[in-house]
């Protein structure tokens, strides 16, 4: 990569190869020790980035309630409301 | 072309084969559209079906192979009154002509089906359906829309299943009309507002739970299928069972065959994604302590090899040289002590023998002048009258000479 990303640009699945990546050198066994430590604590690390990306949200389930062409709001989700819940424009 | 002189015979093969030309080559007899009722159907292990089209008077053998039953809304049955479209050719190795079936529709349904067909071909000769535009969906979604029915069991499985998946995830709920005259329009509508002010929604489910084809139909409308074309987010269409196929279906970036199988389709589970990792993780520490081990192991045997070559082997090389050259040298010295030892003693024996007293024991004796005790060896040493004394073995006699003589012998 010539210019850095930012984390949160690069996508979970990219970190996830690399990561498969470093496996794949690591098991060929052909890294110098320094470079061994270097990519372990890399591996390390994009581990803890593919945990962070996974908690990243939190779980919310809301309703979009549509007041207007340009008002809005959300409430939480409840399917007791029924079809009152559909509102059109 | 045949000719038909009487000389001319044909096999059965190139006849049946020549038939058959026929039979293709009349526009007539291909694609066309047939009113019939099944009967006799067989649905071979093979996938493909059998059947024979009727009406009062006539019947005509059917076949529809498997690569074009496979997308049938309904299982064909005995006694199904059906329209049925392909084209008349001859299946040569039993010289029978047949009809190859491309697609059925049930006898009555036509009118919807032919709409169907007709906004399907116009879309997708607009390029609607195009592989090339559909977005890809993020592998890790973190926030979606849910445009359905707030009340069915769709939303429900949806959110269950989802949220099963991906325990924190942020679900969307957009309720609306998903089967009526204004359900297209309402969705459609709905698509817009969330490209609007949700932009950054990683995607949207439009769902619905099965139905008859009058009641997915708001699925198969232009305003709905040109929304989601539009939509700069991924749209997933999820309508009715497995077997339905609608418009949104596709236009869409992903058509998942149910509802809850959208959720399965779109929603990664994370205890796999997690272990998945922590299993590389593992990988990663398995492999750099491995390398580690090997190092340490060359590192091993190159120092035992480096002190085989060392000064500190040569120097006990030496040792060793020292300590056998030291034990030869000691053991040189120990035989010449012996050799002298033993001469020495040969020759106390030999001193032992010439001891005089011994000769003397033997009877032998010694005459010594008086006084002088000058051993007389010869008779001129002495004169008669002088004294001498003769030494024996336990002592002396004083004695005279009386006379000498001269003894030859």
């Amino acid at each position: 990569m010539k210019t850095k990303k930012k984390i949160e640009d690069i996508p979970f699945e990219e970190y996830l190869r690399k990561l498969e990546n470093i496996v794949q050198r690591l098991e060929e066994g052909e890294l110098t020790l320094d470079e061994s430590v270097m990519i372990y604590e890399e591996g390390m690390n994009i581990s803890k980035i593919c945990l962070e990306k996974l908690n990243k949200t939190k779980k919310k389930i809301e309703q979009l309630v549509i007041e207007s062409e340009e008002k809005y709001s959300t409430k939480p989700f409840s399917e007791k409301e029924g079809e009152d819940a559909i509102n059109e424009f | 072309m045949i000719n038909y002189t009487e000389s001319k015979i044909y096999t059965v093969s190139k006849l049946n084969k020549y038939i058959k030309k026929l039979f293709e080559n009349d526009f007539n007899l291909q694609d066309i559209w047939i009113l019939g009722e099944i009967s006799n159907f067989k649905l071979h292990s093979s996938g493909h079906m059998y059947f024979v089209l009727k009406d009062k008077e006539s019947q005509i053998k059917c076949v529809m192979f498997r690569g074009n039953n496979c997308n049938l809304r309904f299982t064909p049955g005995d006694g199904m009154k059906v329209k049925v479209r392909g084209d008349v050719s001859v299946y040569e190795k039993r010289g029978e002509y047949q009809l190859y079936v491309r697609e059925i529709i049930e006898a009555g349904k036509g009118e919807l089906y032919l709409a169907f067909e007709r906004l399907k071909e116009k879309l997708k000769d607009e390029g609607l359906f195009s592989e090339e535009i559909k977005k890809k969906l993020p592998f890790i979604p973190h926030n979606i829309a849910v445009i359905t029915s707030p009340t069915g069991a769709a939303i429900r499985d949806v959110i269950t299943i989802s949220l099963r998946r991906f325990p924190n995830l942020s679900i969307l709920v957009v309720p609306s009309l998903v089967q009526g005259t204004f359900a297209a329009k309402e969705m459609a509508k709905k698509i817009d507002f969330l490209n609007k002010y949700f932009k950054d929604l990683d995607f949207i489910i439009i769902c619905r739970g099965g139905g008859s084809l009058e009641e997915l139909w708001a699925f198969n409308e232009e305003i709905l299928a040109r929304s989601i074309y539009n939509s700069k987010i991924p749209i997933v269409s999820a309508v009715g069972h497995e077997t339905d196929f609608t418009i949104s279906d596709f236009v869409a970036d992903l058509r998942s065959p149910t509802p809850s199988a959208a959720a399965e389709m779109t929603i990664p589970d994370k205890n796999n994604l997690i272990n998945n990792l922590s299993l590389l993780k593992s990988k990663i520490s398995r492999a750099v302590k491995r390398n580690l081990e090997l190092k340490t192991e060359n590192l091993n045997s190159l120092s035992s090899s480096l002190k085989y070559q060392g000064p500190e082997n040569k120097i006990n090389q030496y040792y060793q040289y020292i300590d056998e050259f030291s034990a030869r040298l000691n053991s040189r010295i120990k035989h010449r002590v012996e050799l002298y030892e033993e001469r020495i003693k040969k020759d106390s024996q030999r001193l032992g023998s010439l001891n005089p007293w011994a000769i003397i024991e033997r009877g032998y004796s010694i005459c010594r002048k008086i006084p002088g005790k000058e051993i007389i060896k010869r008779l001129e040493q002495i004169e008669v009258g002088a004294k001498m004394e003769v030494i024996i073995s336990d002592g002396k006699i004083l004695s005279k000479v009386e006379k000498k003589e001269v003894v030859s012998n």
